[in-house]
């Protein structure tokens, strides 16, 4: 376990205000991709160790 | 009343045990999290030192308001979280520490890091994989990139993916 140490002179904030529609449809979008993304590398690796486990069988 | 709005009446938080460290002392102090209580509000404004209206936050039934409180100290607030569920994510509304963790004078150090790693593990809880995004000031884009390895990906939007969300997570909660 760790800690985020954040420098003295940096504070965290965000922008208070609500997303518009819009910002929220982009960060489905980004959120979708990511994810389909993230599957395919799976599915690389997956395909990758069937095919080593065949060759050694 | 809306479906998310009826999730978060029926969702009840188990306490988490993370930590803060005291910046002078070096000192690390579990701390846990939990939902705002309306008569804790009165001691969150400007006079004291917040900088964000937590009143008006409060009242917005969409968003869940959560505290950052030290073990065996329930009363002293030292950061706070608004967060709103959305479909495939967490909206981080607003974050702010106390008004002694801000600043080259904080007492304690991690209060913000162990609020968006909560934000995270909900985001998990609720079905959104980790998912966290948050609108972020220009100047401290970078910052969040460094420290939470959010991804900056158009305007001053910002997302923690699945991946970033887990290795916070990890920092921070114990298993």
């Amino acid at each position: 376990m760790g800690l985020i140490k954040e420098p003295l002179d940096v504070d965290f904030v965000v922008d208070p205000r609500p997303l518009t529609k819009e910002e929220e449809n982009a960060i489905s979008e980004f959120i979708k991709a990511d994810k389909e993304k993230r599957l395919a590398k799976t599915k690389r690796v997956t395909k990758k160790t069937s095919k080593q486990t065949e060759k050694l069988s | 009343m809306n479906k998310f709005s009826k999730i978060e009446l029926d969702f009840i938080i188990d306490k988490v045990t993370n930590s803060i460290e005291n910046f002078q002392t070096g000192d690390s102090f579990p701390t846990e999290i939990s939902l705002l209580n309306v008569s804790e509000l009165k001691a969150i404004i400007k006079k004291n030192g917040w900088n964000f209206n937590w009143k008006n936050e409060f009242k917005q039934p969409e968003k869940d308001i959560y505290k950052l409180t030290i073990v065996g100290n329930p009363s002293i607030i030292q950061g706070l979280i608004s967060i709103e569920v959305k479909k495939d994510h967490v909206y981080m509304h607003l974050i702010e520490s106390a008004p002694f963790n801000i600043g080259k004078t904080k007492v304690y150090l991690g209060i913000p890091g162990n609020l968006v790693a909560f934000a995270c593990k909900l985001s998990f809880q609720r079905g959104g994989e980790g998912y966290v995004s948050f609108i972020a000031k220009t100047k401290l884009i970078d910052h969040y990139k460094d420290t939470l390895g959010a991804i900056h990906f158009r305007g001053h939007l910002m997302v923690i993916t699945t991946e970033s969300a887990l290795k916070l997570i990890g920092k921070y909660f114990k298993t």
